[in-house]
């Protein structure tokens, strides 16, 4: 076998890499081998992992070599390594989900299904990622694990909860990684690290076997380094789920092979009123994004503010529900400040929970009509760049403003309805920062083309941070 | 179904009444709440708390103050 000097494939794609393992050009084994150094000397520095499950890659990149030799037709994603956020269940590990109380937990029989679909697709884990507590952050500044560093600038934060997941990707630790985002969760550090990040549709994707926050809002995606990488990730985690009951039974959209049809014909506008850029780095970004796609025309999402409050209350009181008989018996063991919010959640009247849903309901008919004038929405997906660590607030529309709460106040009202979205980086120096494509329900594939055809023209990119 | 929704009443909220009234009524029902869920909360930890249900109410305020019709489906799953 003629190998590739592996060392190359720290930078390359999912598919780059996958494609060399396919051709003989490379064996999984030296591609794993390869990664796992670039863990060791490099995530000192950055803090994205919590395990490295080593010697679990090392024997898979080995049966996948194995496979080849014998002659076996390879899967699409054959020795292509990845790393999921530490909520995803790891079979024999316990599923951290950021939490000191959960190192007590048991360790997990079962991988997550999406750890199983994209072994079954040929990836190859590496390990968990460092994460917020219980995933009720934007920062990724985790006291039990320290904070997660961003790779374009080490003295600032990743963005949270996936925090360790964009940072292992923008970092060139693995080429796509697994997030979950309930309010905005993939979308802030993908926009923060300069990474793409996918979150589909409420219900696409299965979250059976990961630790939840508010189940009603919670979905799981992936972060990568190029579209078509977030593409073939997602299409190898498609598919019904009878383990998790808010995944439809919908048959698999592979979108992988619609990437090229672009952005040609499809009607897109840019968010007005709420989503009205305030810092010249969104005004920028999603000028540029906006100009190449000749995106002329502003549509308002309507009551966008209220949207937000009400995702913002629903959040606490699921998540203050889910996590009560901690909060009894070890809330000493919790962040303080993710324990301050989860005693307010617990405080909240059920009486106004059930007006937030009814709210929703009314959003959601709201939103879906605009889809019937537009294909995709383009709105900022961070307030700013990302912040130093330990900076405790921000300017945004001229007022001083908290961090940890204020960073989703785009991202919020989108998944409040649960619509897919894929955030593309807009490679600003020196920080880069995220534009949000916004499609309607199950059109993933919408969403992905737009991005796709940014990418193809240099408008978008994830820029590879100083060594 | 739902019909059209009406802008925000003249009357406050309940909701913007708590997190806007006086500050002892935010602590009655910070007290009266922990009691009831049998929630330890250590008197270092009340002033975030309490301004994190301040923050809560706020938001709950802007919710309640949106009127719509009785009919109107809650969407506690939403499927899109």
């Amino acid at each position: 076998m003629l190998e590739t000097a592996a060392a190359d494939f720290g930078w390359s794609t999912a598919a780059e890499t996958a494609a060399a393992v396919a051709a003989g050009r490379a064996s999984a084994l030296k591609i794993v081998e390869a990664a796992l150094a670039r863990i060791r000397a490099r995530d000192p520095l950055i803090n994205a992992f919590t395990a490295v499950t080593d010697e679990r890659a090392l024997d898979r990149a080995t049966e996948l070599d194995r496979a080849q030799e014998r002659g076996k037709r390879l899967p699409a994603l054959a020795g292509v390594p990845f790393a999921a956020k530490n909520l995803f269940d790891i079979a024999g590990m316990p599923t951290l989900a950021g939490a000191k109380i959960n190192r007590d937990a048991a360790p997990a029989r079962r991988d997550a299904t999406m750890i199983e679909r994209l072994e079954a697709a040929g990836a190859v884990l590496l390990g968990a990622l460092n994460m917020g507590e219980y995933a009720y952050d934007f920062t990724g500044e985790n006291p039990h694990d320290g904070p997660v560093h961003n790779p374009h600038d080490r003295e600032r934060i990743a963005g949270g909860s996936s925090s360790g997941s964009a940072a292992a990707v923008a970092g060139g630790l693995v080429p796509f990684a697994l997030g979950s985002d309930t309010n905005g969760s993939i979308r802030v550090p993908a926009s923060l690290c300069g990474v793409f990040g996918l979150k589909p549709t409420y219900g696409r994707l299965s979250r059976a076997r990961t630790f939840p926050f508010s189940a009603s809002l919670d979905h799981v995606g992936p972060l990568a380094r190029s579209v078509r990488d977030l593409a073939l990730a997602y299409d190898a985690m498609q598919g019904y789920d009878a383990d998790d009951p808010v995944c439809v039974e919908r048959a698999a959209e592979p979108v992988a092979a619609l990437l090229e049809q672009g952005a040609a014909g499809l009607r897109i506008a840019v968010a007005g009123g709420y989503f009205k850029c305030r810092s010249a780095e969104t005004v920028y970004a999603v000028d540029r994004v906006a100009a190449a796609l000749g995106a002329n025309r502003d549509i308002i999402i309507s009551q966008a503010e209220r949207a937000r409050a009400a995702a913002y209350i629903i959040t606490a009181s699921e998540a203050a529900s889910l996590h009560l008989d901690r909060l009894r018996s070890r809330a000493r063991d919790f962040d303080p400040a993710v324990r301050d919010r989860l005693i307010a959640g617990a405080m909240l009247q059920a009486s106004l929970i059930a007006r937030a849903q009814k709210f929703r309901r009314w959003y959601q008919r709201e939103i879906l009509k605009l889809f019937a004038e537009v294909d995709a929405i383009l709105a900022p997906a961070s307030p700013c760049t990302a912040p130093l660590i330990g900076q405790q607030t921000f300017t945004f529309d001229g007022a001083e403003l908290p961090v940890r709460p204020h960073l989703g106040v785009y991202t919020q009202p989108i998944s409040f309805v649960g619509l897919p979205v894929v955030v593309v980086p807009v490679p600003l120096s020196p920080l880069p920062i995220g534009v949000q494509i916004i499609a309607a329900p199950w059109r993933e594939d919408v969403a992905l083309r737009v991005a796709h055809a940014l990418e193809a023209r240099g408008v978008v990119a994830a820029p590879r941070p100083p060594d | 179904m739902p019909g059209k929704a009406k802008s925000a009443p003249k009357v406050r909220s309940r909701a913007r009444e708590a997190a806007a009234g006086p500050q002892d009524s935010i602590d009655t029902l910070i007290a009266a709440s922990a009691q009831a869920l049998r929630l330890p909360i250590d008197p270092a930890w009340h002033a975030a708390v309490r301004a994190n249900l301040q923050l809560l109410l706020k938001q709950a305020a802007l919710v309640e103050e949106f009127l719509l019709p009785d009919d109107t489906e809650p969407a506690p799953v939403f499927r899109a």
